[in-house]
């Protein structure tokens, strides 16, 4: 008997004018049929908008079918009669930890379910008790969900459908606003729930190594499933998954790539351990004598203009002289070069926010210097809201700054607010959305009515609007897609090598920074652990382990293959880089 | 900057006030109030004063966490006390110019000030004290008594508590707006009113907008976990008077007993 069944599920989204005529109809869902055993892990991957979250709202009853029909646990979720009944059944994480957590206090939101499905009082608290454990939370069932990180609200919620003790649990895109740490925390404890409880487990998400440890995998497009299988047939096929441009896990990517250059290594590997083997496998080993030390390739290093921006000694504290106070920022000094493309990678916490804000005066540091081509930007002469159009900055989540009635108007708010004349704020605004490859007849629409990468691209052409010579971006791709992000990191790469400008990205990801950037800064606690160019940070990749951080997944494969005698090139950082050295040291 | 209104905010620690049921507290709050706006003399105002510096040191939430709620108010404590010291008419002890100082304002504005500051210091006590879903829930008991006529006591409840979960959440929003406004040369301080308030608009507009989707959330996340307004609810912590209820209930009485009497007597 299945838990879940869907047959000929259809979902319409109907749009209608004031008067109640339909003025569009979108098609969500399309003929949907699916099915899903007790017990089961499985993953449903898709891009945004592919209709993956319409299909989980339907699982709890939130939405009902516009056509077809879906069954969860036997029980039709179009009969008002069960709707209860099956969002006990079927409970429900959703992206945001911020919006589902409805009480102050943790326990008291992990009380909400079965306060509202009328359980006794004595039997609240067992529940709490055994929810908050089940995810390693109890430590913190009487703190306020606001002093946690991402991860641990996520797990409160996940401890909230708990509760409530359901057989089935959906989490849509649980990891997406999470930062590496957090979301594995967040997938262990969804783990330890399907293996330890049987609890069957719904994955939506479109992280790709969250899919391998899946049974059963759906992946969906256009409202429709268009591939499902084992993960390891889903991966099978490399080349039509990236034409629809869904993401591979570098492993397999590189294992494809080596067996499209000819070598007998199995059809799809996913993990680094199968890799490994099949190499060995190989029986090519060729442990040539003497050879042991690591040949790894000069590089050559660009050459970049005079220093823009320098700090010097700088050191920041919140709240300082309270009980409170936090050094977010410890005695940093930095130079960033004319033309330079930098990382600066961090996990949350590690104060590189921070750094960044202060580049562009946001943040007046409380101790050191920082100066702007030379001059001093603590300087009472000197004008700050002009460093603030020269450093233009792009916070997380861009899109949340948008205002104006068309796109076209909020990009020109940074010229006006330089003092352009109308002309060139027109021209300005032109520009920049040329440059950040917006429909042209998007430009007159509502901000609000684009899709979400797209309300990232108008975000980011309102700050380039401004013409800054330095450009920081804050996270551009969090919350993003695999397709929304390459296209964001590539008009990046793109401006930066078409307009020179100087780029500061600030992500966690250490796969997006690496195949972009020249140069890497590592913040922890507050300071500069590593600086240098990708492959003299990635080296350092154990100690980038302890702080929370991960190296590329090809640097741990090539560390993998040294270790097993290999002579490789320890320092390749990139899909392509790894399998050049591979070939290379294989024949 | 935003971040530190504490007004509103619970502290966590355990103490003979946290443990309190909210609706003791709220009660004692209410008299609190009456009795401090009924103070005419110093003695009792030295009994309003010593009562409520006992209660905060039972309360084990640190003094320097309850100041820092004033601060937000301190601009309107200073004009509503200079507006005491300057306007009210009496006999002139001080003179300078065409300010006057009369006797009737300085106790006045000396009465006013100590009021609104024991006023906010005494409310966020209770605040302070009781998380967000135990004063809503004390309300909702106290107030029960009104679904008779009608009024959706329990909604109202839920909507405060809501709100009071989320104003955090908004303040760190609007820090990070403002910021990334600024960050596109937008200027939230220079100008007259008019301006100022023109300038407000790209703040206020993606304010509003997340408000909009965060509720819209919020709601999806509520009926998923069976929400269905107050029928046929359960709770984990339901309301129970204890004995340090009933005790605290004789205080808050010999209190106001002790009060009256001294007020009467003076």
């Amino acid at each position: 008997m299945s838990i879940i069944r869907s047959k000929d599920l259809v979902h319409e989204y109907i749009r209608r004018d004031e008067e109640g005529n339909v003025e569009s109809i979108h098609t969500a869902l399309d003929h949907v049929n699916l099915n899903v055993e007790p017990g089961q892990f499985i993953s449903i991957l898709g891009h945004n908008g592919s209709g993956k979250s319409t299909f989980a709202k339907h699982i709890n009853a939130l939405l009902t079918p516009s056509e077809g029909t879906i069954w969860v646990d036997e029980m039709n979720t179009s009969d008002d009669e069960y709707t209860f009944a099956v969002r006990q059944t079927a409970g429900m994480v959703f992206q945001n930890p911020d919006n589902q957590i409805i009480a102050s206090v943790v326990d008291e939101d992990v009380a909400f379910g079965p306060e509202n499905i009328g359980v006794p009082t004595e039997e609240i608290l067992v529940r709490v008790d055994k929810s908050l454990k089940m995810v390693g939370m109890q430590k913190y069932r009487s703190h306020s969900p606001n002093k946690l990180s991402g991860g641990q609200k996520q797990r409160v919620a996940i401890a909230g459908v708990m509760a409530m003790e359901p057989k089935c649990i959906i989490l849509d895109e649980p990891t997406a606003m999470l930062d590496p740490d957090g979301r594995a925390d967040v997938l262990r404890a969804v783990h330890t729930l399907n293996r330890e409880k049987g609890i069957t487990v719904i994955l939506i998400t479109h992280y790709m190594e969250e899919v391998v440890d899946s049974d059963y995998v759906f992946v969906m497009e256009k409202g429709k499933v268009f591939m499902e299988g084992t993960p390891r047939e889903i991966f099978k096929d490399v080349e039509l998954l990236k034409e629809h441009s869904l993401d591979v896990p570098q492993v397999t990517l590189l294992a494809h790539e080596l067996r499209k250059s000819g070598l007998q290594i199995p059809e799809c590997i996913l993990t680094r351990k199968e890799l490994l083997e099949a190499l060995t496998k190989l029986n090519l080993r060729k442990l040539a004598a003497g050879q042991t030390s690591v040949a790894s390739k000069p590089e050559d290093k660009k050459s970049f203009g005079d220093n823009v921006l320098i700090l010097d000694h700088a050191s920041y504290k919140y709240s300082p002289g309270t009980a409170y106070e936090v050094t977010a920022l410890d005695d940093v000094s930095l130079s960033i070069k004319e033309g330079e493309f930098i990382g600066v990678i961090g996990h949350t916490g590690s104060g590189k926010s921070t750094l960044v804000q202060h580049l562009n005066g946001l943040i007046k540091a409380t101790e050191g210097h920082i100066y702007y081509r030379g001059q001093d930007i603590y300087d009472k002469e000197f004008d700050i809201k002009d460093l603030r159009t020269q450093v233009g900055m792009v916070f997380q989540y861009p899109e949340h700054q948008l205002f104006e009635t068309t796109v076209f108007k909020d990009v020109q708010f940074g010229p006006k607010n330089q003092g352009l004349d109308e002309k060139e704020q027109i021209k300005r605004a032109y520009e920049a959305l040329t440059l950040v490859k917006l429909p042209e007849e998007l430009y007159l629409a509502s901000p609000f009515e684009l899709s979400g990468g797209q309300k990232r691209r108008a975000a980011i052409a309102g700050v380039i609007a401004m013409k800054p010579a330095v450009l920081i971006l804050d996270e551009p791709t969090a919350g993003l897609d695999p397709k929304g992000r390459d296209d964001i990191l590539g008009l990046i790469k793109d401006m930066h090598e078409k307009r020179g400008d100087t780029v500061i990205l600030v992500s966690h990801s250490m796969e997006d920074v690496a195949n972009y950037v020249d140069r890497i800064i590592v913040m922890d606690a507050g300071h500069p652990a590593f600086d240098g160019t990708p492959k003299e940070v990635f080296a350092h990749y154990k100690e980038l382990e302890k702080m929370g951080l991960a190296a590329p997944q090809v640097t741990y494969v090539m560390n993998d293959l040294i270790d097993a005698g290999f002579d490789v090139d320890a320092t390749a950082t990139t899909v392509t880089e790894a399998r050049d050295s591979i070939l290379k040291a294989l024949n | 900057m935003l971040r530190e209104i504490t007004l509103g905010q619970y502290y966590p620690a355990k103490s003979i006030l946290h443990s309190l049921d909210p609706r003791v507290k709220l009660f004692s709050t209410l008299v609190f109030i009456i009795t401090l706006f009924s103070v005419d003399n110093v003695v009792l105002f030295a009994i309003v004063l010593v009562t409520l510096f006992g209660i905060i040191k039972m309360s084990h939430v640190p003094f320097s966490f309850m100041v820092k709620g004033l601060r937000s108010i301190v601009v309107l404590l200073i004009i509503a006390g200079l507006f005491n010291l300057f306007l009210t008419p009496g006999i002139t002890i001080f003179s300078f110019g065409f300010l006057t100082i009369s006797d009737v304002g300085l106790k006045n504005a000396v009465l006013m000030t100590s009021r609104m500051i024991l006023l906010i210091i005494g409310t966020s006590l209770m605040t302070l004290t009781t998380t967000p879903n135990q004063l809503t829930d004390g309300l909702e008991k106290s107030l029960g008594f009104m679904k008779r006529a009608n009024v959706p006591v329990h909604e109202i409840s839920m909507m405060m508590s809501i709100a009071l979960r989320f104003i955090p959440i908004l303040i760190e929003e609007t820090d990070k707006i403002m910021k990334a406004q600024m960050a596109r040369g937008a200027d939230f301080e220079s100008g007259g009113l008019i301006k100022k308030a023109k300038n407000m608009v790209p703040l206020l507009v993606p304010l509003f907008v997340s408000a909009f989707r965060r509720a819209n959330d919020l709601s999806y996340a509520m009926e998923a976990r069976c929400y269905n307004g107050g029928e046929g609810r359960t709770k984990m912590r339901p309301l129970k008077y204890s004995s340090l209820d009933q005790r605290a209930y004789i205080c808050i009485v010999a209190y106001i007993i002790i009060f009256y009497a001294v007020k009467v007597v003076l």
